[in-house]
């Protein structure tokens, strides 16, 4: 626990700091009044490179740039609704990064990510005066943000789910009989930087299943409801995914062992 | 449009009616696959994974994969530009007073 200039009680909680090797991830509480629990304020993804000089002023200078807004996310919402300007851009540097990497993660481009971005935050404020606290500010907003998405990408005409796929496998989904028992299982070979590259060249409909289910954590109920397919829909086009994400990290891997030798 | 239930019925009926005396072959336990990989499967299914090393390994895999994926962190930040444009569509409709400039 540190105290900041603000006298204000806080917590940085580590989340994620042993597995990530990129760096670490930050999450910023503060003190509630009556010390019962920690609320959080911020939270931000430290880089690898900006720890290894001096491993407590960029920490510290993060979360001070972070809490110069001073006010938690419940207030800054009270003050949003009531059609604060600065709130809302308090708002905005909470979740920009989460809200950004949903959309980079689910179009694989940097360009179109931005519009999606800025139209989410748009809608955020269009509606936030609806926002009555049933669930939490972020999953809401995350809600949204993936219904822009999606709205987005069916303009375009990319497919999301085939509403025909059945659960019947096709051809390239059988047994890979080129994949012998004595070949190398993937654990311990796959770096964050590779996983992403991988997932990136994901056909979209796969792309979209696979960042929803395994990296935001939406559960296929979910999922079918959002993308109008069944739920055994969504989990076949997480199947076959995951079956491609495996054929291209086998490929890295292999590359990697052809330079090395 | 077949239901998960549905599919998990038929897909045991099929296992059923085709291999009620004999072991779960590969085809047939990786037909089923999408729908245990993340729940478990039945006796007979984790039977078959257990004596079968192709099996087991593409389980593993996908299954490393999954665990990696909940691993990324949301780490991507959007240019300035983006939050340029959403001052100026809310000044344009507006709804906000301008905003103090506090980021470049």
């Amino acid at each position: 626990m540190v105290k900041s200039n603000d006298d204000l009680r806080l917590c940085i909680v580590f989340s994620n700091a042993l597995a990530w090797r990129g760096g670490i991830y930050l999450v910023i509480r503060k003190a509630a009044d009556d010390d019962t629990q920690f609320q959080p304020v911020a939270e931000t993804a430290v880089p690898a490179a900006a720890l290894h000089d001096d491993a407590k002023g960029p920490l510290l200078s993060i979360g001070k740039k972070i809490l110069t807004a001073g006010i938690s996310e419940a207030q800054a919402i009270e003050r949003a609704q009531q059609g604060e300007g600065e709130s809302f851009e308090t708002l905005y540097g909470m979740h920009k990064r989460r809200v950004y990497s949903l959309c980079l993660r689910m179009t694989g481009n940097t360009a179109e990510a931005e519009d999606l971005t800025q139209e989410a935050f748009l809608q955020l404020y269009r509606k936030i005066a609806t926002f009555r606290g049933e669930s939490a500010f972020s999953t809401w907003l995350h809600r949204l943000a993936v219904n822009v998405v999606l709205m987005h990408l069916r303009k375009k005409g990319l497919p999301e789910v085939s509403l025909q796929e059945t659960l019947e496998p096709s051809e390239e989904d059988g047994p890979k009989k080129d994949f012998g028992a004595n070949d190398q299982v993937l654990a311990g070979s796959i770096d964050r930087v590779n996983l992403e590259r991988a997932i990136e060249s994901l056909p979209p409909g796969y792309r979209i299943i696979f960042v929803l289910h395994d990296i935001e954590g939406y559960e296929h109920n979910e999922i079918a409801e959002m993308m109008g397919c069944s739920i055994g829909n969504s989990k076949s086009q997480l199947h076959k995914a995951r079956m491609k994400l495996r054929d291209l990290l086998r490929v890295v891997r292999a590359e990697r062992g052809a330079v090395k030798k | 449009m077949i239901t998960e239930r549905e599919a998990i019925a038929a897909a045991r009926a099929s296992a059923k009616s085709t291999g009620s005396s004999k072991a779960m072959n590969c085809a047939e336990f990786q037909r089923e696959l999408p729908l245990i990989i993340d729940s478990g499967g039945s006796p007979e299914q984790e039977k078959h994974l257990r004596s079968c090393a192709v099996c087991r390994s593409l389980v593993d895999d996908l299954r490393y994969i999954a665990e990696q994926a909940k691993l990324l962190v949301p780490m991507f930040d959007p240019s300035p530009r983006v939050w340029e444009g959403i001052t100026e569509k809310l000044q344009q409709e507006g709804l906000v007073k301008p905003f103090q400039a506090r980021r470049s």
